[in-house]
């Protein structure tokens, strides 16, 4: 428990500070707004930044800081929703196929590489052409396309370790297919698969805020970062702020995903140590040794 | 030891000191050992004791991932491997080093075939055209013991045997002539049967090039069967070191003489069963005073847990016996030169 502590204390909690702030952002939203984000005053359009709104008003009068708030709880839940759907169904099929192998895996992965053929986006479009534009229908239409890559990279896992001496060993001493593939395989398989899911989270919420930003996704009253870019983007002359602040949000998170990603991904690899750590250790290294030196001279000389 | 010839390579006190994400370890403790030409030393102890680190260490070969600290000197070709700029020390073991792994297997790139591998490295230090580097490269092949060296030079990997391998392994180290060849436990993934030719062809080669070969193993056998001398690490420390004949015949250090006691002799008529030596070896992230064996050593006395035991040689002619243990050599009377 202490080393897993200590692995996170060695983490870059600077860069990756967006990700938290973002993520207790969302889960507080409804206390840290002051102002519905949806409510208007036409009393107070275009306001700059000011002690009453902390980030200004748009065009209606909404306060802006209410609705990045707003919008991070959106993103994150949106997010959030995808990411668990795309996994289960990605690793359970990709898995499947891997595990179960022949024909079952022939067909499952031409499923998987047609989903892979067509951008995530182009279906995305697609299926809420059918479904019709909303937020479920958004939710749905992402799932769809983000699955298979998961799908893909399970299969890999799978196949992979099917071939390992330890799953050999626990077919000799007599597991069953289900114990080895909850005990032996799925470790490895979500082992990667979310570490590569905390990179892809950013390109997500990139990707809500793009539905939202054509008109797709989350509907105009709910406050949602991609429309606070389409809403800002008349006035982008006299009031950068407007698409600013909301794009500000949207490249920290992202870019700060990316870093969680790869800090996971590296999370292992064991590095050298450095800097302070390093002159203590070899301080007491060096005080170590002359105390055995002292003790060695003491003892010839007696 | 005639005197006007110099050492290939001669570790003198060398320390080696590894800081990792949580823990110091003294890999090596003031370690000394050197090669002739012509000579073969073995490097004997168990998992852990510095064989590996105190010969590969000075070379940069070591593990990813840490910290690592080097004192002493390791002399090779007149130069100081210690200290030595990481672009300079790369040419020093290509061209004056040849290193065998224990596993050719994962030596060997499986993406590419053998013999090209060989011509590269050939190419590269010998400066040879390609045309004559191929032709280097399956001569070196069938130097070691490769049959149809022709057929096997466009051979992938995964296509040979492990013995095979170990062959184009040797193959390669010996690519660009090194003066010292390091063996790190070449036997350990091989077959018995083909433990013995490859060190016979580590033998014979040594014979014919006339270059110093250090044999890193565990293997008793084969330091009876290849070695002109031993040195015997525990915990990062030389316990006793000396010719074949002595060490083996004659142990001083009790380590030594538990090592060989362990080793089973199936040939003895009332089949004694093999001695173990009790406990475990030190941890070696805390330095403390005395013998390191001390824990396990049933001659221990109070001394020996804060005295270094001197490196002492006794009466041998020709090639030195030393041992670290003056209680041995005081209880047993021998003589000290």
């Amino acid at each position: 428990m202490t080393s897993k502590l200590k692995q996170i204390k060695d983490w870059p909690w600077l860069v990756l500070s967006p990700v938290v702030i973002f993520v207790l952002i969302g889960i507080f939203a409804p206390w840290i707004m002051q102002y519905n984000p949806a409510a208007q005053n036409y009393d107070a359009t275009l306001q700059g930044p000011s002690w009453q709104h902390w980030f200004g008003t748009d065009y209606l009068g909404r306060d802006i800081f209410s609705r990045i708030v707003g919008g991070a709880r959106i993103s994150l839940v949106a997010m959030a929703i995808v990411l668990v759907a795309a996994l289960a169904i990605g690793v359970t099929i990709g898995s499947f196929a891997g595990y179960v192998g022949g024909r079952v895996e022939l067909v499952l992965i031409s499923v998987i590489d047609i989903a892979l053929a067509l951008p995530s986006l182009v279906i995305a479009l697609a299926l809420i052409g059918i479904l019709g534009t909303g937020y479920w229908s958004m939710i749905t239409a992402l799932t769809l396309a983000w699955w298979a890559n998961y799908a893909r990279m399970s299969r890999a896992v799978v196949t992979a370790e099917l071939q390992q001496p330890y799953i050999e060993a626990a077919r000799v001493m007599g597991a069953s297919h289900i114990w080895i593939f909850v005990r032996h395989i799925l470790p490895h398989v979500l082992g990667l698969v979310v570490v590569y899911a905390s990179a892809d989270a950013g390109a997500l919420v990139l990707a809500i805020a793009t539905l939202s930003f054509l008109g797709l996704g989350v509907a105009p009253p709910t406050p949602e970062w991609g429309q606070m870019l389409v809403d800002g983007m008349s006035y982008i002359e006299e009031y950068p702020r407007l698409v600013i602040l909301p794009g500000m949000a949207l490249t920290l998170v992202v870019v700060s995903f990316n870093l969680l990603g790869e800090a996971f991904a590296l999370q292992k690899v064991p590095r050298p140590v450095r800097g302070g750590l390093l002159r203590k250790r070899r301080r007491a290294r060096a005080e170590e040794e002359q105390a055995r030196q002292a003790a060695e001279r003491k003892a010839a000389s007696a | 030891m005639t005197s006007q010839v110099e050492p290939l390579y001669a570790i003198n006190d060398l320390v080696i000191d590894l800081y990792a994400a949580t823990v110091s370890v003294r890999a090596v403790d003031g370690v000394s050992l050197h090669v002739m030409p012509g000579e073969t030393v073995a490097i004997v102890g168990e998992s852990g004791s510095g064989k590996t680190v105190s010969t590969l260490g000075p070379l940069g070969l070591l593990p990813e991932g840490v910290t690592v600290d080097v004192r002493g000197t390791a002399k090779a070709g007149g130069k100081d491997l210690v200290g030595m700029a990481s672009a300079r020390l790369s040419q020093m073991r290509g061209a004056y080093f040849g290193v065998i792994f224990q596993d050719p297997i994962s030596a060997l790139n499986p993406m590419l075939k053998v013999g090209p591998q060989l011509a590269e490295q050939a190419r590269r230090f010998c400066g040879l055209s390609h045309e004559a580097a191929r032709k280097e490269a399956v001569s070196l092949l069938a130097r070691s013991g490769i049959p149809d060296p022709e057929d096997r030079y466009n051979r992938y990997p995964h296509e040979m045997s492990g013995g095979m391998l170990q062959r184009a392994m040797i193959a390669l180290a010996l690519a660009a002539r090194p003066k010292v060849l390091i063996a790190d436990e070449p036997t350990t993934a091989l077959d018995a049967t083909v433990q013995a030719q490859i060190l016979e062809l580590i033998r014979q080669i040594q014979r014919d090039n006339d270059i110093g070969v250090i044999l890193i193993t565990h293997d008793i056998g084969a330091v009876a069967s290849v070695a002109d001398r031993v040195v015997v690490l525990y915990a990062g420390q030389v316990a006793e070191e000396g010719s074949v004949l002595d060490v083996l015949t004659s142990p001083v250090h009790p380590y030594t003489r538990g090592l060989l006691a362990s080793v089973p002799d199936f040939r003895a008529e009332d089949r004694v069963e093999a001695h173990e030596i009790p406990g475990l070896p030190p941890n070696q992230i805390k330095l403390e005073p005395g013998c390191r064996f001390a824990e396990r050593c049933e001659h221990v006395e109070p001394q020996c847990r804060v005295e270094r035991p001197p490196l002492r040689t006794i009466a041998a002619p020709g090639t030195p016996h030393r041992v670290a243990c003056p209680v041995v050599i005081r209880r047993e009377g021998i003589a000290v030169q």
